[in-house]
């Protein structure tokens, strides 16, 4: 810590602060336009000029200035008022001033600024810019117009998006915020600019004209998409919620969102939303009453018993989850699950094995900590975007080593000195299994591992794994293999990252197993920045996992019982299985054969029109409840909005329902969260006021062991490529299908194909191809990419319109032709 | 596109620079020397000897005034317009190369022989007004010299 005087007040600050921090840290504000605490200190705005005893009183910029011992700042003496005055002045100068037609009134850093320093008159004269406006994509709006350079979206896309698709073109007196060769902005659209923008330059395009900032509640919440639990501010009017507001001190990203996140959020005022409960009438669902839904239901559920089987979405809060298992156990019924089985299990089955626990060891806090990251199938980025800014700016700011076994290459692949091994398909558990092998040949092994049970048994099964025998059907060399696992074994800190979820079949226990076994082996667990994480797909998938929600024969085969006339009753809270599990005609058969379907859903979905009752519910907007992130934070949300229509939340839905067939409904979601922290190992002593805005980990107690992974073989199907399923940057699950920003960006399925494929079997981008497997055929549009290496094709899951289960029957690698 | 021998002296040129970045200009300037100007192929080209995307290249050509990003003739005459030359009448040169030339500042003649383009100091100050036509000087340049200026040029490179 160092000693310094700012405004005559004695204040201490850590060294490796700037002015501008350590006036922050202590109370006094300096204005900043192009700073962000975000960001590397830059300096372009002269805003925070201050001055400094030291250096003759003259006046310096306080955003990049470090502190330095005795330091005596002065940060608004009369001379520094008129400093930034002129500041304000010349940006005014350029600057239209067009604020009554400007989205950014109300929120504008500039706008703030001219009023703060009551610059009422300018005594320059120049001409105003005359940039064209780029309107030509339907997120984010480009008025260079309003510029005033302070480069913070070139910078943020830079420095944590890592995309780069902003720059200053023109330096010099034509200087300007542009893109490649000056065309329109064509990017992932995370909105990350707009979020940092001091005016009204970028702009929210869904949200433009909607409601000016100052009219808006500001409502804190958690996204209802991926698992990262990030956290969003709703902006509401009007009991709609509008837009999502950026607060860079929210969580721990800071604010930053991805697209889903940031632009995704139309889902929950959607006119598509149901809103009355419907009943099937003479083949046609009808709307109907909630009385005589519930009471259908109930009959029902009480008639079925044990022939009833559930399955919910992992976007349940933990309270409903808990409630759902109170309802089934009340109505004798032993088979529910979630997230079609294997996506969970991983957690379930992998890491209960191998760690004896069903939750990951490490944190999202620890990539930023981690010497090296090991990141399994570049889709992690896709997955989860925000967990892909930490890997950004750990790579890029911390110097933090990169390494990725992988399918294909991806956005990460790009990231300085990323190393990408590139695999066939399917083998990525052999490939560990031989990084294991590797560390117990070079002597590498940790020296707690021996002790831990299992390990001679591992030992001798690993025996088969040399890199040389895996390289010769992995697609990577034996000396790849050995770099690889000797520069992970030799990190002080190194930790494993892998997606899971219903588009990732081959991400299955075994692999979490393998990941675990070498993990143990290099000893790395157990410090900050090591272990293993794995990345849930949705936000409450964890939450699912912990409260149990899985008993009997499992999703699979919940399925197969609903064909085989086993189970007659089948309800389904939040679960599309028509589009997001494997084999679309097997789950078809399976709804069309079971007796009595009900669903309880926001919005008619494809899975929710075969129902013969469908109960509308409300979104994370509108309930109460908590969340458990990837990494166990549970975090608490509230209703931002009243629920829409006659919607309920599940949390009612079920409790009337047990009510109804005569058990004890539960109070509130506090009181089951209460009993909540009471019983679940991790969540125990919590309450809400312990989660208060940022959330608590849930701790993980570990009770480690070698569980030896069956590595499948890959059959290989010759003259066909290898499909290999995931999810699309913009899409998650199959509720983003509802979100505009994600429909605008990317509206419909594809398959992404090579250049030498494409150019071998003359295809072109757009062409609408079929694609043909053994389990069917499908039309997809091409999109051919320089990432997919030659034999392989990618396909994201979410679309209802085209789902890709119509080929896709649940293998890791599904093997297709593609025609014209 | 280059030709391979080309792409393969820049790679090794890149090679031999400490960061890649510091290479840019030279390698901007040689596919400027290849194609006229440096066209968004080029760009691109460059980005890829590089190692940059295209944006950062765009980026650093766009603030150099000598890397030219719109076509330009075979010949374009610098016409320093900083103080010193101004002062030595500098304004009346480019006015009068207007003239002679029949085209505006910034514009290339019908036959696509030259561009005139106005400049920053050339550290020249000395022979102002000062102009620089390629990677050559030329100074004093009088506005009245300026018909016989042209006229020179046209003799030299015929």
């Amino acid at each position: 810590m160092v000693n310094l005087t700012i405004d005559d007040k004695q204040v201490t600050a850590p060294k490796t602060a700037t002015i501008y921090e350590a006036a922050k840290l202590n109370g006094i504000a300096i204005p900043i336009l192009c700073h962000d605490k975000k960001l590397k200190p830059f300096g372009a705005c002269r805003m925070c000029l201050v001055e400094v005893e030291q250096m003759k009183g003259r006046q310096i910029p306080a955003c990049t200035t470090p502190v330095t011992e005795g330091m005596i700042i002065r940060t608004s003496t009369p001379d520094i008022v008129k400093a930034r005055k002129m500041v304000l002045e010349l940006l005014l100068l350029n600057h239209p001033i067009d604020c009554p037609v400007c989205d950014k009134a109300g929120d504008c850093d500039l706008q703030n600024l001219t009023y703060e320093y009551k610059v009422d008159a300018n005594r320059f004269t120049d001409e105003k810019f005359h940039h064209e406006i780029d309107y030509n994509n339907p997120l984010i709006e480009r008025d260079m117009n309003r510029c005033v350079l302070c480069g913070k979206c070139a910078r943020i896309c830079d420095e944590i998006v890592s995309f780069g698709a902003l720059t200053f073109i023109s330096r010099g007196i034509e200087t300007k915020i542009g893109c490649e060769f000056d065309e329109a902005l064509n990017c992932e659209f995370c909105g990350s600019c707009v979020s940092v923008c001091p005016v009204g330059s970028l702009l929210a395009r869904p949200f433009k004209f909607k409601a000016r900032f100052w009219s808006l509640t500001k409502n804190k919440s958690v996204c209802g998409y991926c698992g990262t639990g990030c956290n969003l501010t709703l902006g509401v009017k009007d009991n709609k919620v509008l837009t999502t507001l950026y607060d860079e001190n929210q969580g721990f990203h800071n604010g930053q969102l991805c697209v889903r996140g940031r632009f995704g959020y139309q889902f929950i005022n959607s006119d598509k939303r149901l809103t009355k409960p419907l009943v099937r009438k003479n083949g046609k669902l009808e709307e109907a009453g909630w009385d005589e839904a519930l009471e259908l239901v109930a009959a029902r559920l009480k008639d079925a018993g044990a022939s009833t089987a559930a399955l919910a979405t992992a976007r349940l809060t933990n309270e409903e989850l808990v409630v759902f298992k109170q309802l089934l156990q009340t109505a004798g019924c032993g088979n529910y699950d979630h997230s079609a089985g294997y996506a969970h299990a991983a957690l379930t089955e992998g890491f209960a094995g191998s760690f004896g626990a069903s939750a990951s060891p490490s944190t999202i806090l620890d990539i930023q900590k981690s010497d090296l990251l090991l990141v399994i199938k570049t889709d992690a980025y896709e997955t989860h975007p925000v967990v892909g800014f930490e890997i950004n700016m750990a790579v890029k700011n911390k110097g933090t080593l990169l390494k990725i076994l992988t399918d294909k290459s991806g956005k990460l692949s790009k990231l300085p000195d990323a190393r990408t091994l590139v695999h066939t398909p399917g083998s990525e558990i052999a490939i560990i299994n031989s990084l294991a092998k590797v560390i117990l040949d070079n002597k590498l092994v940790d020296a707690s591992a021996a002790a831990l049970p299992g390990y001679a048994a591992l030992e001798k099964e690993l025996a088969a794994f040399t890199p040389e025998a895996v390289s010769a059907q992995c697609g990577l060399t034996a000396v790849e293999i050995k770099l690889l696992a000797s520069a992970y074994a030799t990190a002080e800190k190194a930790l494993i990252l892998f997606p899971v979820g219903q588009a990732y079949p081959g991400h299955t226990a075994a692999l979490a197993n393998a990941v675990a076994n070498l993990a143990l082996l290099a000893g790395k667990l157990g410090k900050e920045g090591g272990g293993v994480l794995c990345l849930s797909e949705k936000n409450n998938s964890q939450g699912a996992v912990d409260m149990g929600f899985q008993a009997g024969i499992g999703a699979g085969r919940i399925i197969d019982g609903c064909a085989d006339g086993s189970i007659t009753t089948l309800f389904l809270a939040g679960e599309n299985p028509l589009v997001s599990y494997p084999d679309h005609a097997r789950v078809q058969a399976a709804l069309d054969k079971v007796e009595f379907l009900v669903v309880s859903e926001m919005f008619l979905t494809e899975t929710a029109a075969m129902a013969d009752v469908v109960l509308p519910v409300c979104s994370f907007a509108e309930k109460e409840g908590t969340f458990t992130a990837t990494d166990r934070r549970v975090q608490h949300i509230k209703p931002a909005i009243r629920k829409v229509g006659q919607s309920r939340s599940d949390f009612e839905i079920f409790g009337a329902l047990i009510a109804k067939l005569g058990g004890v409904a539960p109070g509130t979601p506090a009181s089951v969260f209460a009993e909540i922290s009471a019983t679940v190992p991790g969540y125990t002593g919590m309450s809400y006021a312990s989660l208060g805005v940022e959330g608590q980990f849930a701790p993980v107690e570990l009770k480690p062991a070698f569980v030896m992974p069956n590595a499948p073989a890959v059959t290989v199907e010759p003259g066909k490529l290898a499909l290999v399923t995931g999810s699309a940057l913009y899409h998650n699950g199959t509720l983003s299908q509802y979100g505009e920003g994600p429909m605008h960006v990317c509206p419909e399925g594809y398959v992404e194909i090579s250049r030498a494929d494409a150019a071998a079997s003359r295809f072109a981008e757009n062409d609408l191809l079929t694609v043909s497997s053994a389990g069917g055929s499908m039309k997809l549009k091409a999109h051919i990419s320089a990432r997919m290496p030659q034999g392989v094709v990618f396909a994201p899951y979410h679309f209802g319109a085209n789902p890709v289960n119509q080929v896709w029957s649940g293998a890791p690698v599904t093997w297709i032709t593609l025609a014209k | 596109m280059i030709p391979e021998h080309m792409k393969q002296e820049l790679v090794k040129r890149v090679s031999g620079a400490i960061t890649n970045r510091e290479a840019a200009v030279d390698v901007m300037k040689e596919l400027q020397r290849h194609y006229g100007w440096l066209s968004d192929e080029a760009v691109q080209e460059a980005a890829d000897v590089l190692g940059l995307s295209p944006l950062q290249v765009e980026e650093l050509a766009t603030f150099y005034e000598m890397i030219y990003r719109r076509p330009v003739g075979r010949h374009v005459i610098h016409v320093c317009d900083s103080v010193s030359c101004w002062s030595m009448g500098g304004e009346s040169l480019l006015q009068q190369l207007e003239r002679v030339l029949e085209v505006n500042v910034g514009a290339t003649t019908a036959d696509g022989i030259f561009t005139l383009l106005p400049c920053c100091c050339l550290g020249n100050c000395g022979k102002a007004p000062a102009v620089m036509v390629g990677e050559r000087l030329y100074g004093p340049v009088t506005p009245e010299g300026a018909e016989a200026f042209i006229k020179g040029l046209i003799e030299s490179s015929a």
